[in-house]
């Protein structure tokens, strides 16, 4: 009996017992239940958000005569603001700028915290240095890592992007490096290496697939917190300049307002919750998919 | 595994509600407790509880930039004599009387002579000299710091007399001596450190937790009778919304920083008084002319063509003020009913003014972060400047950053903020103020024609006689042509209280307030 040389590029996925595919009981998560909820009502959000133009009555920051502080109406549906401007216009638009922040920047968080986590957790030393600057910056909750880095970088759309870059880096690269953790052990890895398979195939061909799904939860979950962030920073007047709207500072305004016109802050209320309900709730179903 | 983390995840999520939700429970019976007597009132002790904005800054106590800062100063210390609201008719305080040299160069004023210091030392003519060395000191960045330097000779050989001697006449030399705080040279080093703060005013300084809280207690033995409350205890609120929350939940009787749109709401409350002071401060946009094309006069006059007072008075201070294009009231000799609406709004002759200076790229517009009335303002002038034809970037900046960067002159464009000082004698505001000050100022303008008038003003023995309105019209005319501080409105000064407060309450000239005939009932 001839022994068969099996080189990596021709190695078995089928021997990878953790990968199997996981497609059908995602979707199956995601069209049923919560996971249907969240879908809706993140779809809901993101519909009115990229429907902005064509939704709103006025531009968001259009300054309107004599309009202000108006109440509800058939002409502005949530009323008008301090300085004259039709709150729903700038709800509409403000949505655009938490779609940005939830859709750029903790996938870039996710992406960047992925690698770092892949690549420096194979070697030891490369590891503990790594574990030891994510343990710093999560001593940190977001909202102090938030006012620290908008101290230097002044507040701005920007500067959030770049704080929930920051506090998710580490969240993802902990969670990859847990994956390859536990994939390593395993004897198919060590079986490929066995026959010649280099760090960054394995990484690759088998600690990245085995991480997708937990990083998936994860991402939705980020995204959720994203909103968040970006919303608390706004309110502290550390999210977007005026007189660009975003949720965060939309309700600021409204909770500045909140004794003689209680009603302005409900809407970008009702939106924060839809969105950030949306994705836990995804999140969850995704979670649950993954038990089953 | 993963899942599970996911989980734990949500769990601590769960938790972090609870826990939220417990720290609210705990926040709501210390506010409880604070309503039911609290920490400060124990005893019975009658405790004026304030909301202030912005905390002390130790190396800038005398700089009266901060509420907090104000009501200190006011409360602790006395001054030589007191300016009323209305008018330059100075009232004797610690001194008793005095007298100008014919030729305005030297002063000689009889000081009281039963006052003491809340250390219990005697004050003296030394402390005079002390105090007013101190302003001409330039480590302290007071405004008149100018005037307190031209004060060159002492004579304190009679303790409860001095004789002041400068090196030229000083019209405004009352304006400084209602200015000065009279301090306690023994705790100086206490004071820089924000430790100790030793007058002889009505109230007694007990400490200060930095961006926490301020407390005094009465002087029992104050030469002006004692206080009407016990204490003051002045805690730094800085989000003006949160000082209209504490005063709706009884945490605090008194807020200094509430927005105009609140206080209007408070005082269609029967709970609530919302007093004025007729003389406030006035709220300006300033051109540092370090920025290229702000150099050019003609786009600084379209920026001030271009301003919808009327709309700012109206919208965001609720109408508490005047709409103006020069700084002072109408109680100052320098004010010039014509002047006060020359830049009253004209888009077209802003635009034809723009058109003949060109592009100009966007000009930053900084104004203190946080605070209702300076964003709602900033945008609207951000509005109306667009409407010009300007494009402006709005810069947030945090207002103890935003005082350093007046004093520095380093706004590198327009800025929006409040000034004082045009309520004394004018030629102290072209002298003293950051933002008009001849020498140097935040605009960075040097003019020698406005130096001479503002020097011509200040260097002469009356600031009321006809040559001092001669002069006051000469330097109208060059606020006016060169448009490096743009007035909007000069407003109310305004304070909201409970229905606890009482007794009699007012200002100083400086803006701060007068709280020992406050009293506590109901």
């Amino acid at each position: 009996m001839s022994a068969e040389i099996i080189i990596p590029g021709e190695l078995d996925d089928s021997l990878d017992p953790t990968q199997h595919d996981v497609r059908p009981q995602r979707r199956r998560a995601l069209t049923q239940g919560r996971g249907l909820v969240g879908l809706v009502l993140v779809g809901i959000v993101v519909v009115l958000g990229f429907a902005a133009p064509l939704l709103a009555p006025y531009s968001p920051n259009e300054q309107i005569p004599g309009a202000n502080l108006l109440g509800p109406s058939s002409t502005h549906w949530l009323g008008t603001d301090e300085v004259n401007r039709d709150v729903f216009s700038r709800m509409v638009h403000g949505i655009r700028v938490d779609l940005l922040v939830v859709f750029l920047a903790v996938p870039l968080g996710a992406i960047l915290g992925s690698l770092v986590g892949l690549v420096t957790s194979w070697w030891r030393i490369t590891d503990v240095l790594t574990q030891r600057v994510f343990d710093v910056i999560l001593a940190f909750p977001s909202l102090i890592l938030a006012i620290a880095l908008s101290a230097f970088l002044g507040p701005g759309l920007w500067t959030v992007v770049i704080v929930i870059v920051a506090a998710e880096l580490p969240v993802f690269g902990r969670l990859v490096r847990t994956s390859l953790r536990t994939v390593r052990e395993m004897p198919f890895v060590e079986a490929a290496e066995v026959v010649g398979a280099g760090p960054l195939w394995v990484l690759r061909r088998h600690v990245l697939p085995n991480s997708l799904e937990p990083l998936t939860i994860q991402l939705a979950v980020s995204m959720s917190v994203a909103v968040f962030i970006e919303g608390a920073m706004s309110f502290l007047g550390l999210g977007v300049r005026p007189p660009a709207a975003s949720l965060g500072s939309l309700i600021r305004d409204g909770v500045r307002t909140m004794y003689d016109a209680p009603y302005f802050a409900v809407g970008p209320l009702l939106v924060v919750v839809a969105l950030v309900l949306g994705l836990l709730l995804i999140s969850q179903a995704l979670a649950e998919s993954r038990r089953a | 595994m993963t899942a599970n983390r996911t989980d734990l995840t949500l769990l601590r999520r769960g938790a972090a509600v609870l826990l939220t939700a417990a720290l609210v429970t705990g926040c709501s019976s210390a506010v409880a407790d604070q309503r039911n007597g609290g920490f400060s009132s124990g005893g019975g002790e009658q405790i004026l509880h304030i909301g202030s904005t912005n905390d002390i800054v130790p190396g800038t106590v005398f700089t009266n930039s901060s509420d907090t800062t104000n009501t200190l100063i006011g409360s602790v210390y006395d001054s030589l004599v007191d300016y009323p609201l209305d008018s330059l008719d100075a009232q004797p305080s610690l001194a008793t009387s005095w007298d100008v040299a014919k030729d305005g160069t030297s002063i000689t004023l009889d000081l009281r002579d039963d006052v003491s210091f809340h250390s219990g030392r005697e004050f003296t003519s030394k402390d005079v000299e002390f105090s007013i060395r101190t302003w001409a000191d330039p480590v302290w960045t007071v405004q008149l710091q100018r005037t307190a330097a031209a004060v060159t000779d002492f004579d304190t050989s009679d303790p409860h007399r001095i004789t002041l001697g400068f090196d030229h006449p000083l019209s405004n030399i009352l304006d400084l001596l209602d200015m000065v705080p009279i301090i306690d040279s023994e705790s100086f080093d206490q004071l820089k450190t924000g430790e100790a703060y030793v007058g002889t005013g009505p109230f007694v300084f007990e400490s200060w937790t930095p961006n926490a809280k301020v407390e005094l207690s009465a002087n029992e033995d104050y030469w002006g009778g004692a206080p009407g409350v016990d204490g003051i205890e002045v805690s730094v609120i800085s989000d003006p919304q949160a000082q209209v929350s504490a005063l709706r939940s009884g945490q605090v009787d008194l807020v200094t920083g509430a927005s105009n749109r609140d206080l209007a709401t408070l005082a269609e409350d029967d709970k609530y008084t919302v007093s004025q002071s007729d003389y406030g401060q006035q709220v300006y946009v300033g051109a540092d002319l370090a920025n290229p094309a702000l150099k050019d006069v003609r786009l600084r006059q379209a920026v001030a063509y271009s301003l919808d007072r009327e709309r700012i008075l109206d919208e965001v201070y609720q109408g508490a003020g005047v709409t103006t294009s020069i700084p002072w009231a109408e109680t100052s000799p320098a004010y010039d009913e014509e002047l006060a609406h020359h830049y009253d709004l004209d888009a077209a002759k802003a635009k034809s003014l723009l058109a003949e200076v060109g592009d100009v790229g966007t000009l930053p517009l900084s104004y203190p972060a946080g605070n209702a009335n300076y964003e709602a303002t900033a945008q609207i002038v951000q509005a109306n400047l667009e409407a010009t034809g300007i494009r402006t970037e709005l810069k947030p900046v945090e207002f103890t950053q935003f005082i350093k960067q007046l004093i520095a002159g380093e706004f590198g464009g327009l800025w929006i903020l409040q000034h004082s000082y045009a309520q004394y004698t004018p030629s102290t505001l072209a002298v003293s103020a950051y933002p008009f000050n001849a020498d140097k100022n935040a605009s960075h303008f040097v003019d020698d024609d406005y130096k001479a008038h503002a020097d011509g003003a200040w260097t002469r023995a009356s600031g009321v006689d006809e040559g001092a309105v001669k002069l006051y019209g000469e330097l109208n005319k060059d606020l006016i042509d060169n448009a490096f501080l743009l007035e909007i409105a000069i407003l109310k000064g305004q304070v909201a209280t409970s229905d606890k407060v009482g007794g009699e309450f007012t200002w100083s000239k400086r803006g701060e307030l007068q709280l020992d005939d406050v009293t506590l009932g109901g």
